[in-house]
Parts: C-alpha cells; sequence; structure tokens
C-alpha cells in the first residue's frame, strides 16, 4: 500500500477543506502502476504525439488523480497546495483545459468512456499505436452511455482501448451490478479481474494487456475498497465528499500508518 | 417543395468531395444517410462510422475524434442529438474545448406524420447557450455545400440544421458567408425576418403585401450564430416593423434574437410567427403544420393585418 501517496491526498484535502477522499485513495494502485510502468508519456511535452491517453472518466477520483501526476512531474507541490481555490488549475473535478496530462474532463460519469472510445478510434484511423486507457467506476457503469460505448468499442474492434473498473462496490449499495467482467465479455470484451490493491498483480495484467489495432478491447475489473488505507475512511459512509478537521486529520495519518 | 432526397445526396455529395481533399475528415453517422454515404465510404476508407441508435455515446465518440486531430461530422437526427445528447454536446465537446461538426436531420416538426417524440422546436435556443458554437440553417443544397465549406475546420463547433423542405429561392452564391444574412428584398415600411424554408413563404408574401400598399424587406438568415445583427437593425432603423418567421420555438429563437439587436432602436415593433411554447400534437404532413401555425405566406398577410394595421 503506497502510504506516502495517500498521506499527499489527506494531506492536499485536509488544506483545500473540499475533495473526494476516498475515491482517490482506492485508485492510488492503479494509477501508480499506470504511470511508473505501463503509460508512455513525457510530462514535459504533455501533448507529445507519442503518448498513451489516460483519461479518469470517475473524476471524483481527482484528488489520486492529481497527486500522482505531481509525482510523475506534470505538476508541483504548489500546485497540489492550490486545489479547489478559486484561482487554481485544480478543481474537484479535472478541466483539460487547465491541468497538464488531463486528457477530458470527468466526473459527470459516463462522458471520458466514449470520448476515450472516440480517441482510439481517432489514433486507429491515423495509422498510429497509441494506446488508450480510461478508468471508469462500477457505479459509473450504471449509466446508459457506458454500454453504449462497450457496444461500440467491441463492435469496432478496438484492440488498443483498456477500459479499467474501479470496483469499490459503491453501484451495490443502491444497485446489484453483479459481475462486471461477465457483462464486458458478454458484449465481446476481454475482462480480467484483479486485485486493485495489488500493484505486483496489477502490473502483471497490464503487462500481459493485448496490442493490436485491430481485436477485442480490454476490461480490467480492479477490485478495490473505498477509502482504502485508513479504516475510519473506508467503506461508502460521510467521508464521500468531507474534508477532515485538525483531529480527524491527525486520526486519519495515525490510521495510515498501523 | 419536399426535397428530402436532395439535401441528404447533398450532405453525402459534400462529405464524398471534402473528404477526399482532407483526410482529417470522419463521418459518423446515427443510422441516417447510410446508404447515401456509400460513395464516402468507398472513396475514404476507415473514415465512415454508422454508430446504429446509441447517440450519447456518439457525440462522446465524435468529441475524442478531435480530441486526436480529427474534423469530426456527426450526424443525426435532430432531437436525439440536440436535446438527448445535450449533456454530451456540453461537456465532451464545448468543456473540453474540441471543435467539430454536428449535422441534424428532422428537426423541428419535419417528421410531421410522427408527432412530438421525433420533433424538436428547442435546438437552436439549447445550443446557442454554448460557448465557441455555430448554428447555420441552410435551406438549399447549394447553401449547405458552400456553408459547409467555409466553416468545417476551424475551431468552433457548429452544428448545421438540415431542413426537409428547400425555400425554392434562388440566391447569388457569393452572397453565402457565414454569419452574413442576405437581403433578398429592399422594402420601406415592414421587415420580415425569415430563416430556414420559410424564406419562401416571405417572398410569396410580398405581392399580397404589396396590393395592400406594403412594401417588404425581407432579409434570411441561413446563420443564426453568429446573427447578422447589423443588416437586422438597420432594416429596423427604417422600417420600424419586423416580422420574424422560423419553424422554432418561440422562446430563445431568431424571434427572441431580433427583438434583443433592436431593443436600443426607438419605436421597433417585433412580431413573431414561430412555434408556440408547447408540444405539437397534430400529424399530417409538413404543410399542415406550417398552415395550423401561420408559417405560410398567409400567415404573414394576416400578422400584417392583425398586428401592424394602419391608422386611418
Amino acid at each position: 500500500m503506497n502510504k506516502e501517496i495517500r498521506k499527499k491526498i489527506i494531506d492536499m484535502v485536509y488544506k483545500a477543506g473540499d475533495g473526494h477522499i476516498p475515491s482517490g485513495l482506492c485508485i492510488v494502485e492503479i494509477l501508480n502502476v499506470l504511470y511508473r510502468d505501463i503509460l508512455k508519456y513525457d510530462p514535459k511535452n504533455p501533448k507529445w504525439e507519442g503518448r498513451d491517453y489516460f483519461i479518469l472518466s470517475k473524476g471524483h477520483g481527482s484528488d489520486g488523480f492529481y497527486v500522482i501526476l505531481e509525482k510523475y512531474g506534470f505538476l508541483t507541490q504548489k500546485d497540489l497546495d492550490t486545489f479547489t481555490k478559486y484561482d487554481s488549475k485544480l478543481g474537484g473535478l479535472a478541466d483539460r483545459t487547465k491541468v497538464p496530462g488531463v486528457e477530458a474532463a470527468g466526473g459527470s460519469l459516463g462522458h471520458g468512456f466514449p470520448v476515450s472510445l472516440g480517441m482510439s478510434l481517432g489514433l486507429r484511423i491515423q495509422g498510429k499505436s497509441n494506446r488508450v486507457f480510461v478508468l471508469i467506476g462500477d457505479a459509473e457503469c450504471n449509466e446508459g452511455a457506458v454500454w453504449e460505448t462497450v457496444l461500440l468499442a467491441a463492435h469496432h474492434r478496438l484492440g488498443r482501448l483498456y477500459c479499467i473498473v474501479d470496483d469499490n462496490k459503491s453501484s451495490s449499495q443502491i444497485l446489484e451490478m453483479g459481475s462486471i467482467s461477465e457483462k464486458f465479455r458478454a458484449f465481446g470484451w476481454n475482462a480480467y479481474d484483479v486485485d486493485g490493491h495489488n500493484e505486483e498483480a496489477l502490473l502483471d495484467v497490464f503487462k500481459k494487456l493485448p496490442n493490436e489495432a485491430y481485436g477485442k478491447p480490454t476490461a480490467i475489473i480492479a477490485h478495490t475498497i473505498k477509502g482504502k488505507g485508513a479504516k475510519m475512511l473506508e467503506g461508502h459512509g460521510v467521508w464521500h465528499s468531507k474534508a477532515p478537521n485538525t483531529e480527524e486529520y491527525a486520526q486519519i495519518m495515525e490510521q495510515l500508518e498501523d | 417543395m419536399r426535397y428530402m432526397f436532395e439535401m441528404k445526396n447533398q450532405f453525402a455529395r459534400t462529405m464524398y468531395e471534402v473528404g477526399q481533399v482532407n483526410p482529417k475528415l470522419v463521418v459518423v453517422v446515427g443510422d441516417l444517410c447510410h446508404w447515401a454515404m456509400q460513395p464516402f465510404a468507398k472513396a475514404c476508407p476507415g473514415r465512415y462510422y454508422n454508430t446504429g441508435v446509441t447517440e450519447a455515446a456518439t457525440i462522446g465518440l465524435g468529441a475524442g475524434l478531435s480530441a486526436v486531430g480529427l474534423i469530426p461530422v456527426v450526424h443525426l437526427i435532430a432531437p436525439f442529438m440536440v436535446e438527448r445528447s445535450f449533456e454530451f454536446i456540453k461537456l465532451d465537446f464545448s468543456y473540453n474545448e474540441f471543435p467539430g461538426n454536428l449535422v441534424s436531420a428532422g428537426s423541428s416538426f419535419d417528421y410531421s406524420f410522427l408527432g412530438a417524440t421525433h420533433h424538436t422546436y428547442t435546438d437552436y435556443a439549447t445550443l446557442k447557450t454554448l460557448p465557441k458554437t455555430q448554428l447555420i440553417y441552410p435551406a438549399a443544397p447549394q447553401e449547405f455545400d458552400l456553408l459547409f465549406r467555409q466553416t468545417y475546420n476551424n475551431d468552433f463547433l457548429t452544428y448545421f440544421r438540415l431542413p426537409q423542405t428547400e425555400h425554392g429561392v434562388s440566391i447569388d452564391k457569393n452572397k453565402i458567408k457565414v454569419g452574413t444574412g442576405i437581403k433578398i428584398k429592399d422594402g420601406e415600411d415592414i421587415t420580415i425576418v425569415a430563416t430556414g424554408s420559410q424564406l419562401k413563404s416571405a417572398v410569396e408574401s410580398a405581392e399580397t403585401l404589396k396590393k395592400m400598399d406594403y412594401d417588404p424587406e425581407i432579409i434570411y438568415i441561413h446563420t443564426l450564430k453568429p446573427l447578422d445583427t447589423k443588416l437586422i437593425t438597420s432594416s429596423a432603423e427604417k422600417t420600424k416593423k419586423i416580422i420574424t418567421m422560423e419553424e422554432h420555438s418561440i422562446i430563445g429563437g431568431l424571434y427572441a434574437d431580433v427583438l434583443e439587436a433592436v431593443k436600443e432602436i426607438p419605436g421597433v415593433k417585433v412580431s413573431p410567427i414561430a412555434i408556440p411554447a408547447d408540444f405539437l400534437r397534430g400529424y399530417g404532413g409538413y404543410e399542415d403544420h406550417c398552415k395550423a401555425l401561420g408559417l405560410t405566406a398567409e400567415g404573414i398577410v394576416k400578422k400584417v393585418k392583425t398586428d401592424f394595421r394602419r391608422k386611418k
């Protein structure tokens, strides 16, 4: 478990007084493995043509995303210190016109995924081999546009489109989704289940991803715990959009060390 | 004159020609115009997609094409493009600042016999609220061809509303420029500002109005945004009397924009012929709806008599 990344997320949200800590904490390992070992990018030139594309469709994980972007050179600590301030480049949901490394807006659920579909198709049309990764949430899978996208991507055999589902069981609080991987397979995708907090397992799956212009698109269902890292944050309660006070901040930091 | 196939063929022809010149042009249709697009599909392999009935995702897909440097042309039935998918247009294209082209067919009450599920009266009102959008309403095949070529590759998100019925008025092609209204006829004492197919009604009304001792000035608007307010206000200053004609809701359409344009000119009265803020629950054909709504030459004459009656 990445304690340092998590501490930074807590710190940023505590200073800002706003944020969605549990949504960010559950995607830390997914993002860390992607940015450390998998994605091609140049933080000095975020629009580099050879880059792989990453879209955070479940935009409420932005606090985790920003800390990762800082760790891998797109942002600075100074940027993180301005999180959600009026004139900050870093809002509660990322604005692609302001944040280097952000390809499209997310957070209004069901949007980033169809945009990533168009990106993947567009790259293939131009004969390019860039890969497109999109991270959606299991509750986001309630959205009809998600399944329209799943249908279209399979039909057009977008072999370099990869949809990671952060399955933190948010949906099952309200609507039981059943097996998400089976649903993707039924639409004609490859689908793999993986422990979303186990970096070795994630790396193993990501390294073996098919990579062909024409082929089945691939879903990676990452099973995670919402708020992973500090017991008091885990689960689906009040912490979804709550910033800690001073006392709670100290407790969270202590629990992260346990 | 019904010319659904002519406009469809023009859309396909324009895509075919522009697509061969510009390798970045990609056309995505939602099970619309599929057969007419086959020459494009053959001439521009890998750049034509039929996405069936997945309108919301299709808009997102179009934005994604734009994000990686292509020029998307998304062609859908108007209510499903604008009203069903509005948030996808708003966020995926506009908020992300990805340019592109949205081309609708079946706007207003074009699908008259199907009823209100297939109508949209507020597409212009809705889309004009988005930043960096252009709204173009070409009511002749030639106009679509010219206006598309002028604007498809710029930094805007451009909506083309293709009607089923052409206005049937011959216009010098050199006058057809994005953002520029066209004075069809000089006049002295009343201005008719018409958009889309209703230019036909405006032109037809002139003779009867002449017999009533009115000399109407007729202005044709094919670009609703940016609107040529200069042409409209200069006419308003002269005639002080305006009738607007549109196959669009009375809310947020040409009428509203003309009112806004002339608000500083003293003594100007603007009277609309438009679709009321209600569902049209009749069926029949296009002409039946036009007649019921007063979107005819007779409707203009009646409007002049009721709203602009001269004092004896």
